[in-house]
């Protein structure tokens, strides 16, 4: 795969909140607007569109673009439940890498109703584990979490200092749907949602939209001469391995990250900030074992040490995560990626990362589906 | 018991619900290639992606590998918060996610032995007795 061809090129972000009642378009057009505008360009530059989303309507993305302009393009809807919209963005990195296009939009958005995530089709084919209730959302979270306790002996605090932390980053960053300071009190002594899961650990439903505009490192050239480098990517889904088990496994996050650093040349150590996919704030912590920042089983300590704080080794949701941000399930992507790359252009105050961060990671899961992605300025 | 009509299982293909004097298992499958069992049952081996699998009858008892405390429910299905869902490892490798019946909320542990049993989740407009798999301690 081509190196450094990729750019994010600009990114838009609209505040997310609880049912907010806003039209799918209107929130569409909002986000799509911001990111052309980030990005310095027209809709007539865009020769490829892709729209994210999971819940919504046959056609949305159609009717989503049609809202910035009628040039004609291509439009795709791209669905990788939570992790839709990363891979939209990687779709567009593909096909520009391999020199079909040079410019792509990608908006990601969603609307969802409270409560638990809702399934949807002919309840023949719904899992067993929905017909029977067994599994309510965080419980896959949950189940990790039990066993991470038991085999390393992390402690609910350190899951409770995950949320912790996301709550206080999201309350400095104006589009979170949540900008509450909580205590760690206030957090482990919240509901219990699925033990040792509190509702201040799980991100809520939400609306949101966000968008990224994708470009050839050459066509930016005209329209930037610092723009945030794609310098390399993978995505997957879970593999089967023989005597392993895979039904708590949300992807092969360790081996994409391995394939992202070699293709960047860029290890954990070099990344100076990261978004990672805490839907569920224990999340923060496997995460940051898999791809690399501390060894298997560390996570609990690194985390509840300050590590992934916005002034430690390796700042981690830095813009509250989903857990502060909330999940409108296909636009979490964009907005993670939006997130770093205002990181890295230094424009991310009052969160931003001291001492000028260059490179950054972002790791994006939906059931199994798997993207993560090194970026550098 | 004697009065139920048929016992369904809440979705087909899983397991055989007890009755006629069998005592229900999980339904799983045997690559007769490799040997890897799977649940659930599979036509392609994910292993070595041979086409000639079995049906087996899975084994009843396991251990805990993990669990959860469910404290929030979905609304229209058939279990109602407090619930404990664990992953229960067979001896065939297989790990199974179920419901945890018979034993405290405060006394499930990871480690723990466990066997199959059954439990109903409803009726169906035929007055048919609706079931599903779970696990229980097994009695000491």
């Amino acid at each position: 795969m081509a190196k450094k061809e990729v750019v994010i090129l600009g990114v838009g972000v609209i505040k997310f909140g609880r049912v907010t009642g806003r039209g799918l378009l209107d929130m569409a057009r909002e986000a799509g607007l911001k990111a052309l505008k980030d990005a310095g360009v027209d809709f007539r530059d865009i020769q490829i569109g892709f729209c994210a989303h999971c819940n919504q309507p046959m056609g949305t993305g159609l009717d989503c673009f049609a809202e910035l302009g009628m040039t004609g393009i291509p439009v795709t809807n791209v669905e990788v439940a939570c992790a839709s919209e990363s891979r939209g963005v990687l779709l567009a990195a593909e096909m520009i890498a391999a020199g079909a296009y040079d410019m792509a939009l990608v908006i990601g958005l969603e609307k969802m109703p409270r409560g638990m995530v809702p399934s949807i089709g002919d309840i023949k084919d719904l899992p067993y584990r929905f017909l029977t209730g067994i599994m309510p959302m965080p419980g896959e979270y949950a189940m990790q979490a039990r066993e991470h306790m038991h085999l390393y002996g992390t402690k609910v605090e350190h899951f409770a200092k995950a949320a912790e932390k996301a709550h206080r980053n999201g309350s400095l960053n104006p589009n979170a749907t949540y900008q509450e300071v909580y205590s760690l009190e206030q957090i482990m002594n919240s509901r219990m949602i699925a033990d040792p899961i509190t509702m201040l650990m799980c991100s809520a439903n939400a609306d949101g939209a966000t968008a990224t505009v994708v470009c050839s490192t050459k066509k930016a050239k005209q329209y930037t001469t610092k723009p945030m480098l794609l310098v390399g990517w993978a995505a997957g889904t879970p593999m089967y391995v023989k005597g392993e088990s895979i039904s708590l496994a949300e992807g092969p996050t360790k081996y994409l990250a391995k394939k992202v650093h070699e293709m960047s040349g860029l290890g954990p150590e070099d990344v100076d900030v990261a978004q990672v996919h805490d839907a569920f704030s224990p999340g923060e912590i496997f995460i940051v074992e898999d791809l690399g920042f501390c060894p298997k089983g560390e996570g609990g300590t690194f985390v509840w040490e300050g590590n992934t704080e916005i002034e430690g080794k390796t700042p981690v949701n830095t813009d509250g995560g989903l857990v502060s941000c909330g999940h409108p399930i296909g636009a979490t992507g964009g907005r993670m990626i939006a997130e770093l790359c205002w990181q890295l252009k230094g424009t991310a105050e009052p969160r931003q990362v001291p001492g000028k961060p260059k490179v950054a990671l972002l790791h994006n899961q939906g059931l199994g589906g798997t993207n993560v992605m090194m970026f550098k300025m | 018991m004697s009065e139920v009509k048929k016992r369904l299982p809440i979705k087909e293909g899983l397991f055989k619900p007890p009755g006629n004097g069998d005592e229900g298992y999980l339904v799983g499958s045997r690559c007769k290639a490799c040997g890897v069992y799977f649940h659930p049952k599979r036509v392609v081996c994910a292993n070595c992606y041979g086409e000639d699998l079995e049906e087996v009858a899975l084994s009843r008892r396991g251990k805990i590998t993990t669990y959860t405390i469910a404290r929030t429910s979905y609304p229209m299905t058939p279990v109602t918060a407090p619930f404990i869902t664990a992953q229960v490892e067979l001896p065939e490798k297989i790990r199974v996610l179920s419901l945890m019946t018979g034993v405290d909320l405060d006394k499930v542990k990871i480690g723990m032995e466990v066997e199959l049993c059954f439990w109903k989740t409803g009726e169906d407009e035929k007055g048919n007795e609706v079931v599903a798999y779970a696990f229980r301690p097994i009695p000491t």
